[in-house]
């Protein structure tokens, strides 16, 4: 056994082995994601092309009419409009709220652990329970009004679900943990001694973060930016929960044309437009320079 | 380029102390050694002189100024770390030229400096790259550059070397003591390596669990150790205990040795093993004890030979390479030679509770 191994190792170039063992290891993931991913979309996409005729539903047809009535319709633009402002204040507010507290975590000693905890807790809540915790909090009745009033900040409740103002509470509280561990394992990487460094070198705190800290952990806040984008681009539950009737985010509207109203060619057309949307914008912030001069 | 003075400076970790009622002054243009074990405080010390922690109690003075309550930023002082912390998005004249940039000085000042200053480590030439693509001596040549380019009252040296293979250690050590003394900044360095503090310093401050143990230069340090912490730390130190009869060390054994100095008081003795001769008769000199080897260990320079005396006391004895005499073990008795100015009494809590 051991020799015929030898053997092996030694006709073979290096490198190899271990080319053919990944590419054994990647092959189930890749099944699985084309398969049940990558398929159904491309169908999807099919679906798009579609023609709907009440009555009939899904008609056959080659048509791109559909994505005419997304783009002409003042109604789908106002949905997109106000999915790209939400998912941009969310992810800002979250990196704004969210930097500080993962340079906090990244650089303390004894409550690392709690505090890392104390982080990730709310995800093993989905996000439709956490929204209805928002909902208990945030109504006429709740937890923040009661306070307020108690301590005479308002005379009267005041509203605050079904407004973008929920919406915008309950998304940062969904995207906050990933934005922070994100940024914290990159932090942790950065070390506190280049910060001491740059102090002692007569960095000021805010020159210190601009030109050793922001720099260093761009990568992190990248990613961090990314995937908050991404997820309140996509949400669904927290603006229907928290948004009410009234406020139209592109993940409801397009379930909505899919599930109650069985219009699959302007869901899919819907769902395309996101994921198009999501994809440039996303694109975009990586070409933009944020890096500081030294 | 200035005098620090320390007055009892103290930092608690809730109710247990790191550092306790440090006192110290260190002379202008001076480099001072703090040298003791890992958790004994030194690092703590330095990092409140440096303004990254603040004290619980006590002042810092540099100069006549007291930086007890200024921040880091504002303190001119110089710091070179461990592991370098060079900043790796900025290339080696960009890491030189940060604490002037911070300073608004004018551009041609900066490349001056920055030239200057890596010229003096002979760096000059990679100014141009990255941290990166250094080695760990020439990126310690760049943090010490970084660290004396803004001119700094007081420079300090956090384990400088320890992450340094044996030979880089040997000739940054070398440079470090040039650059300090041409330059005649006021230097602290920490280390928990003995023979790189005694090479380096002027002043030891040999110390353990938070406290100074001894303070002097490194020659005094290691001749005459002010408690057994001090003689095991540094160097070979081989103990005996016992107690003074008529100005005469007698050992717990029986065995009497002549010495110069004995506290009357004192309860234990410490015999440097290079200090002790080997030989195969009984001369006129003073300690002449007859012995027989257990053991001997070879190390390039030299060798160690384990020795047991006659009433039972072992001893170990360092014979470098060059000298006479090289006895081995297992052959017949061998007689010690111990002069009596290098039995060195010493005072010690500890000592007092051994048997």
């Amino acid at each position: 056994m051991n020799a015929r191994e030898t053997i092996v190792a030694d006709e073979v170039p290096p490198g190899s082995i271990s080319v053919v063992t990944e590419a054994g290891l990647v092959a189930p993931a890749l099944v699985i994601t084309v398969v049940i991913y990558l398929f159904p979309l491309l169908l999807l996409v099919r679906y798009s092309f579609n023609a709907f005729k009440p009555g009939e539903f899904m008609v056959t047809a080659l048509t791109l009419e559909n994505y005419v009535n997304v783009i002409v319709d003042p109604y789908y633009r106002a949905v997109l409009a106000t999915t790209i402002s939400m998912a941009l204040a969310v992810t800002i507010l979250s990196l704004v709220l969210g930097i500080p507290l993962a340079h906090f975590i990244s650089r303390s000693v004894r409550y690392k652990k709690a505090l890392i905890l104390l982080v990730i807790i709310p995800l093993f809540v989905g996000n439709a329970v956490r929204a209805a915790g928002w909902m208990l909090a945030l109504g006429e009745q709740g937890l923040v009004n009661a306070t307020l009033i108690r301590l005479h900040l308002v005379g009267s409740p005041l509203s605050i679900m079904f407004t973008p103002a929920a919406v915008l509470i309950g998304s940062i509280s969904v995207n906050i943990p990933f934005v922070v561990l994100t940024i914290q394992s990159v932090l942790e990487g950065v070390g506190a001694s280049v910060e001491e460094a740059a102090s002692s070198l007569g960095a000021t705190p805010f020159e210190v973060f601009r030109k050793v800290t922001w720099p260093l952990a761009l990568a992190g806040i990248r990613t961090a930016t990314v995937i908050s984008f991404i997820l309140s681009m996509n949400a669904y539950a927290t603006p229907v929960l928290l948004g009410g009737p009234g406020f139209q985010m592109m993940a409801p509207v397009l379930t909505d044309e899919i599930l109650a109203k069985n219009n699959w060619p302007l869901g899919a057309t819907l769902a395309f437009v996101l994921i198009a949307t999501t994809l440039g914008l996303t694109w975009g912030f990586g070409r933009l320079r944020l890096r500081a001069r030294p | 380029m200035s005098r620090v003075t320390i007055h009892s400076l103290s930092k608690y970790y809730g109710t247990s102390a790191v550092l306790d009622g440090f006192e110290l002054e260190i002379n202008q243009g001076e480099l001072v050694v703090f040298l003791g074990p890992s958790g004994c405080g030194k690092t703590t010390t330095l990092r409140l002189i440096a303004g990254f922690i603040t004290p619980s109690s006590g002042r810092i003075l540099v100069g006549e100024r007291d930086i007890t309550h200024v921040p880091a930023y504002d303190r001119n002082i110089g710091v070179v770390f461990q592991n370098y912390a060079l900043f790796p998005h900025l290339s080696v004249f960009e890491n030189v030229a940060f604490g002037l940039r911070r300073r608004k000085r004018s551009e041609t000042e900066i490349r001056q400096k920055v030239e200057k200053a890596l010229d003096m480590v002979a760096m000059g030439h990679l100014a141009n790259r990255m941290p990166r693509e250094l080695s760990g001596g020439q990126q310690q040549r760049v943090a010490i550059a970084r660290a004396v380019v803004i001119e700094p009252d007081v420079l300090l040296l956090d384990e400088p070397l320890s992450n340094l293979d044996a030979k880089l250690r040997l000739s940054i050590r070398q440079e470090i003591r040039r650059l300090q003394k041409s330059l005649g900044i006021t230097t602290i360095l920490v280390t928990h390596d003995q023979e790189e503090a005694m090479s380096i310093a002027d002043r030891l401050v040999v110390m353990k669990d938070g406290e100074i143990q001894q303070i002097g230069p490194p020659q005094r340090v290691y001749a005459e150790p002010a408690n057994t912490f001090v003689a095991d730390f540094i160097g070979g130190a081989n103990f005996l205990t016992g107690r003074v009869i008529d100005n005469k060390f007698q050992t717990a054994n029986g065995l009497i040795l002549a010495a110069a100095h004995l506290p009357p008081d004192c309860r234990s003795v410490v015999i440097r093993p290079e200090r002790i001769k080997i030989t195969s008769h009984h001369g006129s000199l003073d300690n002449a004890i007859t012995a027989r080897i257990a053991n001997e260990t070879f190390l390039g320079s030299g060798r160690i030979f384990d020795v047991r005396l006659q009433g039972g006391d072992t001893l170990s004895v360092y014979v470098g390479a060059g000298e006479d005499g090289q006895p081995s073990p297992g052959h017949d008795d061998v007689v010690l030679h111990i002069p009596a100015k290098d039995v060195v009494g010493i005072r010690d809590a500890t000592a007092r509770a051994e048997p």
